[in-house]
């Protein structure tokens, strides 16, 4: 567990450089120095007058598991609504206005984030959870020939 | 694991997408940029419809409206699932707003969207018409600064 800071919430008080035992803190980058941080430390995060720093968990609470039925409907509802995305893009590239250009792809952002919170709830919330490597393995095998396997390979590996 | 082969390329976009979002959050850099990467990958897989209208996205707002939204709510909440109810409860009212917006549309054409802004909100999906963004989401409640600004390009 390492400590993080939201640097839109920082006022610059600076308490943080002076209790890091480390000086993890004290750096130019605008965040902390996640390999100099001591685990579970939170010395900075207690000390912090703005709240703007944070401790980010190596280890998250298990999601809710889903019920087979719930997650059956989350899906198909999934793919209608990336089916909406794909009607929307589809237009945007044929569009022969601005504005109508302008609405598809407003359309076509709003269906992306409703499809990522249905398939969310369905049970791909966390990435370290059991369903998404399992998803990953699955993928790993299937037949797309220029399928980017080094890429799942490595997520399957960091994770 | 069967749910891989029902995922259409498109839905395994959207997945990936959203566990791009979720390491950026753990601050976990590197597997964000690869799920960014893999999203792209299924995205360019995937093969886009000519002809469509506005029309035939409506059908599809519609047909969650009247059926889909209730039956799932339904069996989440025999679950005892309050993720999934509260994803269905944004998702109803988003889809709602999203169906009159395109109604309003198909009456006024592209006069609905001359000299205003158009935004979308980040967390939730709610599309906004106006000069400038709400100052929280009507849906999902989050601050103004989550409403992206859709950019009006010539064609």
């Amino acid at each position: 567990m390492h400590a993080a800071r939201n640097i839109r919430l920082c006022t610059k008080d600076c308490v943080c450089l002076f209790v890091c035992p480390t000086g993890a803190t004290d750096t130019e980058t605008g965040q902390i120095d996640f390999e100099k941080c001591l685990d579970g430390c939170r010395l900075c995060v207690d000390a912090c007058p703005s709240h703007a720093i944070y401790l980010v968990n190596d280890n998250y609470a298990s999601p809710q598991i889903k019920g087979q039925k719930t997650k059956a409907m989350l899906l198909k509802m999934a793919e209608n609504k990336a089916e909406q995305e794909k009607i929307a893009a589809g237009i945007a590239r044929e569009a022969k206005s601005p504005e109508v250009r302008q609405l598809a792809k407003a359309l076509e952002v709003s269906s992306r984030i409703s499809t990522e919170d249905c398939l969310r709830e369905a049970g791909y919330m966390l990435p370290q959870g059991a369903e998404v490597k399992q998803l990953l393995r699955a993928l790993l095998n299937s037949p797309h020939e220029d399928l980017p396997k080094e890429t799942i390979q490595r997520l399957l590996d960091l994770l | 694991m069967d749910d891989m082969h029902e995922l259409s390329v498109e839905s395994l976009s959207a997945l990936c997408s959203n566990l791009a979002k979720a390491c950026s959050k753990q601050l976990r850099t590197e597997e964000a940029s690869l799920f960014d990467q893999l999203a792209s990958y299924y995205k360019s897989k995937s093969k886009l419809p000519e002809g469509k209208q506005f029309t035939d996205y409506s059908a599809l707002v519609l047909k969650e409206l009247n059926k889909d939204y209730a039956e799932i709510s339904q069996q989440a909440a025999a679950d005892g699932d309050r993720g999934s109810l509260r994803a269905l409860t944004w998702g109803e009212k988003v889809s709602k707003i999203l169906k009159s917006l395109l109604d309003r549309y198909e009456k006024q054409k592209d006069s609905l969207l001359e000299n205003t802004n158009v935004f979308v909100c980040e967390i939730c999906g709610f599309i906004y018409i106006g000069n400038l963004p709400p100052e929280i989401c009507p849906i999902c409640k989050v601050p103004g600064f989550k409403m992206m600004k859709i950019q009006k390009e010539s064609v």
